[in-house]
């Protein structure tokens, strides 16, 4: 019934995600905003997306992570074509709940080069459970 | 994961333990497993909570019969607030 703790879920586990600041990645595109730089959502996107990959390895069958909590800076604009890399590190676990913080890198060398920072919160859960919550048919 | 409030009531002659359950947290009540006037053993599960995307088994820490349920599925459980009592 509950969604048991990973074997290998231990505090440091990391990962990194790259990509470069396309049309759809724009506040004009995703709707938070009227400039064509990276849109703060797209930031967090691939922030989740950084922590999901650090755990992932790490999770038995059938278990999935789901956020519950993020914070972020978004300190620096990164125009279209930008290489974007966010590192995210597992800094704590609590029981069932996953806490991450994380770093993004724009183009550019030491502190120039950081364009936003924070925390993410995700949870394990079963994921067919999950879904049915949600009510979704799992596979269906 | 839930606050239990243990008391003793007299009925003529007899002492019954009454065993009060409470949410510890704002919570949905996700789905209710027993009705009142089950036999619960110690360590069943009677309600699943949801909150923070998580389920929330809330079990019983003693046996007995379920005098009350106090729940219903759908329901939005502050903390503090009663649960189930098991006599």
């Amino acid at each position: 019934m509950k969604a048991g703790r990973g074997k290998g879920l231990a505090a440091g586990l990391r990962a990194t995600v790259t990509g470069e600041v396309g049309e759809a990645d724009t506040a004009i595109a995703l709707g938070s905003g009227d400039v064509p730089v990276l849109g703060t959502p797209r930031l967090l996107a691939l922030a989740e997306a950084a922590c999901v990959a650090a755990v992932a390895p790490q999770l038995s069958a059938g278990q999935t992570t789901v956020g519950t909590a993020a914070s972020l800076e978004h300190k620096r604009p990164s125009a279209l074509g930008a290489a974007i890399e966010v590192e995210a590190e597992l800094t704590e676990i609590d029981g069932r709940v996953l806490r991450f913080v994380f770093i993004a890198y724009g183009p550019g060398t030491g502190e120039e080069a950081v364009i936003g920072a924070g925390t993410v919160e995700r949870v394990l859960v079963d994921r067919n459970r999950f879904l049915a919550r949600a009510g979704i048919v799992p596979g269906g | 994961m839930a606050m239990m409030v243990c008391r003793v009531d007299r009925l003529g002659t007899r002492e019954v333990r009454v065993i009060e359950i409470r949410a510890e947290m704002v919570a949905n009540v996700w789905k209710v497993v027993v009705a009142e006037g089950d036999t619960i053993g110690d360590g069943d599960t009677l309600v699943i909570l949801e909150s923070m995307k998580m389920e929330i088994p809330v079990l019983a820490e003693s046996a007995g019969t379920l005098s009350r349920l106090a729940v219903a599925e759908g329901d939005v459980v502050q903390e503090g607030d009663l649960i189930a009592v098991i006599e």
